[in-house]
C-alpha cells in the first residue's frame, strides 16, 4: 500500500481509537497492527505529531505492574478533525466501493 | 537486533534534535521494548516488528521540518528575510535603477513625440490664425503626415508600455517572493 496514504489512514484509527476512551502506546501499537500490517514503530511518530499540533494531550501514569504509562487523550481540536477524518473516509471510501462495483459489474456483463 | 543496538541507532539517527526532543522519543520506544518484553516476546522480534530505526527517524524528521516550516518565523528565517531584502535592494539600486530609468526615459519620449505629432494639424490652425495671408497648403499637408505618423506611433507606444508595465510587475512580484521565500525556506 502507497506509504502516503497509509499514513493518513493510520492518523484516523489512532484518532478514532481515543475517541472513546484515554489509551497508553503500547496498547494503541498492538491494537492497529493486529488489524494492519504495519511497522509498529511508525505509529509513534504519528503520535508525536498529532501531539504536537494540540490534537492529544499526554499523561504519565503508575502502573501496578511494569513501566508507567504514557496516556493519550483527545482534545477537543482533536475531536473536531477526527470528524472531519471520517466524513473525509467515508466519502473516499463509498465512492471506491461504487468504483468497484460498477467495474465487476462491467467485467460480467 | 537488540534492544540496545535498536536505540542506539535510533539515537544517532535523531542527532539534529535537540537533546530533550531525542530523549523524549527515544523513551517511547524504549518503553515500547519494555511492554514487549513483559508480555515475553524476545528482544529481536519487538525490533523486527517495530522497523528499521533509520525509516523510523526519517518519519520522526519529516514531521519535525514541516513543523518548523510552518511555525515560519523563526530567527533564522527573519535574517534570511532581512538579508534577501537588503541585498535586493542593493541589486535593485546599483544594476536594476540604471536601466530601468533609461527604458522610462524613451517610453516617455515616445509618448511625447506621438502626441506632439497628433497635435501638429491644430499648430497650422493657429498658424493660420496670426497669418491669414500664408501660403499653408504645404504646412497642412505635413501636418496631416505627421499626425498619421502620430496615431501609428502612439499605437506602437501602447504595446510597449503594457508590455513593460507586465514585466515590471512581474519583476516586482519576484521580489516580494524572494523575501517570502527567504522567511519560508527553512533547509
Amino acid at each position: 500500500m502507497n506509504v502516503q496514504f497509509k499514513k493518513g489512514v493510520l492518523e484516523l484509527c489512532v484518532l478514532v481509537m481515543l475517541d472513546k476512551k484515554d489509551r497508553y502506546g503500547y496498547e494503541l501499537v498492538q491494537k492497529i497492527s493486529s488489524q494492519i500490517e504495519i511497522s509498529e514503530g511508525s505509529i509513534y511518530p504519528i503520535l508525536r505529531r498529532l501531539t504536537n499540533e494540540e490534537y492529544f494531550t499526554t499523561y504519565l501514569r503508575e502502573s501496578t505492574e511494569g513501566p508507567s504509562r504514557k496516556y493519550y487523550r483527545l482534545t477537543d481540536k482533536g475531536r473536531t478533525y477526527l470528524y472531519e477524518l471520517i466524513t473525509e473516509w467515508n466519502e473516499f471510501a463509498s465512492g471506491v466501493n461504487q468504483l468497484i462495483k460498477e467495474g465487476v459489474n462491467n467485467d460480467e456483463g | 537486533m537488540t534492544k540496545d543496538k535498536f536505540l542506539q541507532q535510533l539515537e544517532a539517527e535523531l542527532k539534529r534534535l535537540s537533546p530533550v526532543e531525542r530523549a523524549d522519543i527515544l523513551l517511547d520506544y524504549e518503553e515500547h521494548f519494555l511492554f514487549g518484553l513483559e508480555e515475553g516476546k524476545s528482544e529481536e522480534a519487538i525490533a523486527g516488528a517495530l522497523g528499521s530505526p533509520s525509516q523510523i527517524a526519517k518519519e520522526i524528521l519529516a514531521g519535525y521540518h514541516v513543523k518548523r516550516a510552518s511555525a515560519n518565523l523563526s530567527a533564522e528565517s527573519v535574517i534570511r528575510a532581512a538579508w534577501a531584502v537588503i541585498g535586493l535592494s542593493f541589486f535593485n539600486l546599483v544594476i536594476v535603477l540604471g536601466p530601468a530609468l533609461g527604458v522610462a526615459g524613451v517610453i516617455l519620449a515616445g509618448w511625447a513625440v506621438s502626441l506632439t505629432f497628433l497635435a501638429s494639424p491644430l499648430l497650422v490652425v493657429v498658424e493660420w490664425l496670426f497669418y491669414p495671408d500664408g501660403f499653408m497648403l504645404f504646412d497642412l499637408f505635413v501636418s496631416i503626415g505627421m499626425c498619421g505618423i502620430g496615431i501609428l506611433l502612439g499605437m506602437v507606444m501602447l504595446y510597449v508600455t503594457k508590455a513593460l508595465k507586465k514585466a515590471l510587475i512581474g519583476y516586482l512580484k519576484y521580489n516580494v517572493s524572494l523575501v517570502k521565500g527567504g522567511l519560508r525556506h527553512d533547509n
